[in-house]
């Protein structure tokens, strides 16, 4: 017989109140079960998301948050933002199908020792009921990578990306847009070193982790060496070493796509579905929603942010031009931000998985809203497993070519009297070469006057952050740029096909800037979104917001 | 989580694990020993021991010989709460040399030993605190204490007795004091009290010697001492600044005062409970009164001679009857809290009206009585003796009926309803937090408690925890005049203290930024409660960045949490020391699994 399961509980406990709690619990010899293991922090506001995600991802079966009684926090509003910020956590763990009751907060005052026991014993029961969280959490332990096979790995790496034909013209450093602000960075030296056989510095290497990977570098060579994909290698290898990249959200993000790869867990991120809309089990055509609905529930504060819109009017369109898209509960992430930070083992089983699923539904034909899901299908999945059996479809070809059959029928389009400019995402443009589509489908506003950016198709600025992984005080100077480029032309909005693209940039903007905020006053929306607003099938925002 | 860029490089010195029995409290419940074993083998660690008192000086002087003989740098220690005598092994240790934020330490006792009973499983679990103590400390950064300048001058606000006394010892001990009072007298409302309690002797004037009266003189000596600075009629605006240094602005009649201080003792006292709030009681009938107009009218009563007469038609009232816990012990319409003077001021009042008019009928609706004051028992026997009548029960209502009135209340040791004739009915009102509290509470971040009253932080714990702003008297909760008088000199003992040594050390646990990660897009300065964070423009760059004052910055961690891109972390909570101790404590767990 199997031993009973016994859950990890971490109870985080502030300490002025939660932590005191417990000791007097222990002072006074209160019993409860062993299984909770007590970290204490400053504050209950001082939980860290990403550390509790973090805890999950490393062993924990449930945590508990325990602070100050409310309105009466030692640091007048920690346990208020904790609890915010856990309710919002909640909603994630709706989605990804962790259930939420496996993360509490709890308010008790230093005197109650025996609520804290109580709770604590409770909070137990209640997770032992809910079993062990179904995901490989076992720690794998890892060869220890020999420089010999590093070396050997670069020098691989540098043959298939071309870097050996570098010819150290410096095109690529002019281009580069961390370079503009960054003087101490350039593409042409990561490479130099790795072709000199420098690698012990692998494991610490900070220059490999700020590329933003934007290919703005590939563009330029005049040999073509792939510079991007040569950053994505040696990123691996760094991996082998424990290297990571210094994440975003204090690494919340990769800990949930991890945690995707890992877990077998039910999902629940059709919640945006609304009953009027159109949708079906199996069919021709397969819609790959990504994680949207996850960074809604990650950013739940960010304002005017909601990624649900641009699903929204994904199947709305469909629907309008009499197409029923496949929806499925069960999708995974698409690895895109593993690939890209060097974890290629959770990548993969990521890929599998969806690819898989796809299979199984029959499509012919997957639409993706996102960006980085088309590359990372259209180039990375077919790398690795050959032909799909499916044809990836970014939206914007996609409803360009309901547009030309005459399905998707611009008659009750509205007049439009704004100006608007198109931002070119680099996963989009350089990367899958996607520039004709978003300018033909601009002419479908009608009324309104498109404008193009001073850089724009395979010279366009990207939005300095990818993967969530090098964001830092270079990386808003190049979004702040980029939206005083496209207020320059004189448009009211900024429209991107590239949902990240859109969080970046309005993160950049949002709060403060070291500009005057007249020169960012531009309107930034999702192209798909912003259709389906033309199209009247979705209401238009009710507050601009920038 | 990787190395933050431009952080030196730390070479990973050795590490030491130190297991205390608590003279058996420990090792009767706990396999010390195989915990001990086992991390022997541990690669990280150059040496384990186990004492059977850290905190001992037994305990210190072994923790210093092992550190000086082994040379380790960084310790990871099961023992007791690390808020107390942690502190105790923590100084032994950085006696020795090593830096006191190298050392990790986790409760074996009150989280393991005295909590699980199964040997075993509380042996487990020791194991795993103390291998993420040993990840924790692995990780940890050594940091210096923040030297903090403290100046010589203390704000006291409010004038009543206690910020009085405050505001004395000060000067007495050659700080200059301002003593802000926002009524045009001092005194606050002990000045209006005809008399103090259990000991029945006068209050305001020193026309006698009383040997207990602890008050009367004090406005005058605060009058003619040089050092104090009595702002009436004012009122403090805004108090900025850190530890050590805060910003005052008062407005005075005169106008806005500012001025630099040290040290900040809150004394704003309390107010009495508005019996209006209490329908059935019937304040409003003119001779329904508060202990308080009583007080006045005892004073009247004094000067004029002629015992005392009722409100209504200056009768001399036959029956009084004082209805006790008006607003206290009252969930419902009052506050839940127990006054703690009004038994006593009820029952000295009750024998002052027995006193004057021996033939009156004195009644004291009580659901409790208590005094906890020397003398209160002696003091409520001589009362039952003086045929006052305790009536336990409480007042239903007040019903006026033709221009008489009666007192409607059971006596539940008899089980009667009682319906009472009264002349004077006596409403001994509780104490509520002063008016404008919250927002002193508010500018100077003190934690309120449920009731409202503020807090002052556990005297358990080193002084300079209260960045040298103490709450003092009724501001912290319902006190006696003597209590608060003895509670400002507590607050002014600390306050002289701290300004006398002119400089204070204290713990680097602040916030720290990482100027390249930062974006400055200020949502840290948003989350901060302390005005620690500023955002600034560095012109050179062209960019925002975050300035963090580390003298304001309690380390609370708002700010970490807010910044999305983690450039802000707390000085010993980064993440991924945190991370490290959890992933240490689950990974332990799943191997026993």
């Amino acid at each position: 017989m199997t031993k009973p399961f016994e859950p990890t509980i971490i109870a985080f406990t502030c300490t002025w109140c939660g932590y005191p709690s417990a000791s007097l619990a222990g002072v006074n010899k209160i019993e409860y079960p062993p299984n909770i293991r007590i970290v204490r922090v400053m504050c209950s506001g001082s939980v860290e998301p990403g550390v509790i995600m973090d805890a999950f991802e490393h062993g924990a079966d449930g945590v508990i948050v325990i602070g100050c009684l409310m309105d009466n926090c030692h640091y007048v509003s920690g346990n208020k933002k904790a609890q915010e910020r856990i309710d919002a956590m909640k909603k994630l763990f709706d989605i990804i199908g962790l259930d939420s009751r496996r993360l509490r907060t709890e308010w008790i005052s230093a005197s109650e020792r025996a609520k804290f026991a109580k709770t604590v014993g409770d909070f137990v029961d209640e997770v032992r009921a809910l079993g062990p969280i179904r995901m490989d959490r076992a720690r794998k332990e890892k060869k220890a990578r020999t420089k010999e096979q590093t070396v050997a790995a670069v020098k691989g790496l540098i043959d298939d990306t071309g870097a050996f034909d570098c010819v150290e013209c410096g095109k690529c450093t002019t281009v580069c847009p961390i370079a503009k602000f960054d003087p101490n960075f350039a593409p042409r030296t990561i490479v130099l070193r790795a072709m000199e056989g420098i690698v012990d510095n692998i494991a610490h290497d900070r220059d490999i982790w700020t590329c933003t990977t934007c290919e703005q570098c590939n563009a330029m060579c005049p040999y073509k060496v792939d510079y991007t994909g040569f950053i994505r290698g040696m990123r691996e290898e760094a991996a082998e070493f424990g290297a990571t990249a210094l994440c975003s959200q204090g690494g919340l993000i990769h800990s949930v796509q991890r945690m995707m790869a890992k877990g077998d867990f039910r999902q629940n991120r059709l919640g945006w579905v609304k009953e009027d809309m159109k949708v079906a089990d199996k069919g021709e055509v397969f819609y790959f929603v990504g994680c949207l609905p996850h960074y809604d529930a990650i950013f739940y504060d960010r304002e005017g942010l909601r990624l649900q819109d641009i699903c929204e009017s994904a199947v709305r369109i469909m629907n309008k031009a009499g197409v029923v898209p496949v929806l499925s509960n069960d999708e995974k992430c698409c690895g895109h931000d593993l690939n890209w930070t060097g974890d290629e083992s959770n990548f993969e089983k990521l890929m599998e998985h969806n690819i898989e699923l796809i299979k199984k539904s029959g499509a012919k034909k997957v639409v993706f809203t996102c960006a980085e899901c088309y590359r990372t299908f259209k180039m990375d999945y077919q790398d690795l497993m050959g032909n799909l059996e499916f044809e990836p479809v970014h939206i914007s070809d996609y409803m360009k070519q309901l547009i030309d059959t005459g399905q998707l029928k611009l008659d009750d389009a509205k007049k439009q009297s704004f100006a608007f400019t198109y931002h070119d995402s680099c996963r989009l443009g350089r990367h899958s070469g996607i520039y004709s589509s978003p300018r033909d489908l601009a002419k479908a506003f009608s009324g309104a006057t498109f404008v193009e950016m001073e850089n724009n198709k395979d010279k366009a600025v990207c939005c300095a952050v990818s993967a969530w992984a090098n964001c830092n005080a270079n990386a808003k100077k190049i979004q702040v740029d980029r939206v005083i480029e496209a207020k320059r032309t004189g448009a009211d909005r900024m429209l991107m096909f590239c949902p990240k693209c859109q969080v970046h940039l309005r993160c950049a903007v949002q709060d403060k800037i070291p500009v005057d905020p007249a020169m960012v006053d531009v309107k930034l929306e999702d192209f798909t979104v912003a259709m389906a607003r033309l199209l009247s099938l979705l209401p238009e925002e009710a507050q601009s917001s920038k | 989580m990787a190395e933050q860029p431009g952080e030196k490089k730390q070479e990973r010195k050795a590490l030491a694990v130190f297991l205390c029995t608590c003279r058996d409290e420990i090792g009767r419940k706990l396999d010390l020993e195989s915990i001990a074993a086992e991390l022997r083998n541990d690669p990280r660690v150059v040496a384990v021991g186990v004492h059977e008192a850290l905190c001992s000086r037994e305990g210190q002087e072994y923790l210093k010989k092992e550190a000086k003989e082994k040379g380790f740098e960084r310790v990871a220690i099961g023992a007791c709460s690390p808020n107390v005598q942690g502190l105790i092994v923590t100084r032994a240790l950085e006696e020795q040399g090593l830096n006191k934020y190298l050392v990790e330490q986790v409760n074996i006792r009150e989280q393991c030993a005295w909590v699980h009973s199964d040997k075993k499983k509380a042996t487990a679990k020791a194991k795993s605190l103390v291998k993420g103590a040993i990840a924790r400390a692995e990780k940890l950064l050594p940091l210096e204490d923040i030297e903090i300048p403290i100046k010589n001058s203390a704000l006291i606000i409010g004038g009543g007795v206690t910020g009085m006394q405050a505001a004395l010892d000060i000067a007495a001990a050659g700080h200059k004091a301002y003593l802000v009072e926002r009524t045009d007298e001092l005194g606050g409302r002990a000045y209006k009290l005809s008399m103090t309690f259990p000991t029945h002797n006068c209050g305001i004037c020193c026309m006698q010697y009383c040997k207990e009266c602890v008050f009367t003189p004090k406005i005058e000596d605060v009058l003619q001492t040089k050092n104090i600075e009595i702002l009436l009629n004012s009122e403090v605006e805004e108090i900025t600044g850190g530890f050590g240094s805060r910003h005052v602005k008062v407005k005075t009649p005169k106008g806005a005062k500012e001025f630099d201080v040290g040290t900040i003792i809150v004394a704003t006292g309390s107010k009495t409970f508005d019996p209006k709030r209490i329908a059935e009681l019937r304040y409003e009938l003119d001779d329904v009164i508060t202990t308080q107009e009583l007080e006045q009218l005892l004073v009247a009563q004094r000067e004029k001679g002629g015992g005392l007469k009722r409100p209504s038609d200056g009768k001399v009232p036959k029956t009084v009857d004082f209805v006790q816990c008006v607003g206290s012990r009252d969930k419902v319409k009052g506050n839940l809290h127990c006054s703690l003077v009004c038994c006593t001021y009820a029952i000295g009042q009750a024998r002052e009206i027995k006193r004057m008019n021996p033939d009156a009928n004195v009644y004291v609706h009580y659901i409790d009585l208590r005094g906890p004051y020397r003398g209160f028992e002696e003091f409520y026997q001589a009362a039952k003796e003086e045929g006052i009548n305790f009536v336990r029960g409480r007042v239903s209502e007040v019903v006026p009926d033709k221009g008489r009135m009666f007192v409607r209340a059971l006596d539940t040791d008899a089980d009667v309803l009682l319906n009472i004739e009264s002349d004077l009915v006596v409403l001994a009102v509780g104490q509520e937090p002063a008016d404008g509290s919250d927002a002193i509470a508010k500018m100077l971040h003190i934690q309120t408690d449920i009731d409202r009253f503020m807090k002052d932080i556990n005297p358990m714990f080193p002084s300079e925890f209260r960045r040298g702003i103490y709450v003092a008297g009724t501001a912290q909760g319902p006190k006696g005049v003597r209590y608060s008088i003895e509670d400002a000199k507590a607050a002014a003992a600390s306050a002289i203290d701290l300004m006398n040594k002119g400089k204070i050390k204290f713990p680097r646990i602040v916030a720290f930024v990482d100027e390249a990660r930062c974006r400055g897009c200020g949502r840290c300065e948003k989350a901060c409660e302390y005005d620690a964070i500023t955002i600034v423009k560095d012109e050179s760059k062209g960019v925002l960045t975050c300035k963090i004052d580390e003298i304001r910055c309690e380390g609370c961690g708002q700010c970490a949490v807010a910044c999305c891109n983690k450039a802000i972390t707390v000085n010993g909570f980064r993440p991924e020391q945190v991370e490290a101790m959890i992933r240490a404590l689950a990974e332990e767990v799943m191997a026993h699994d």
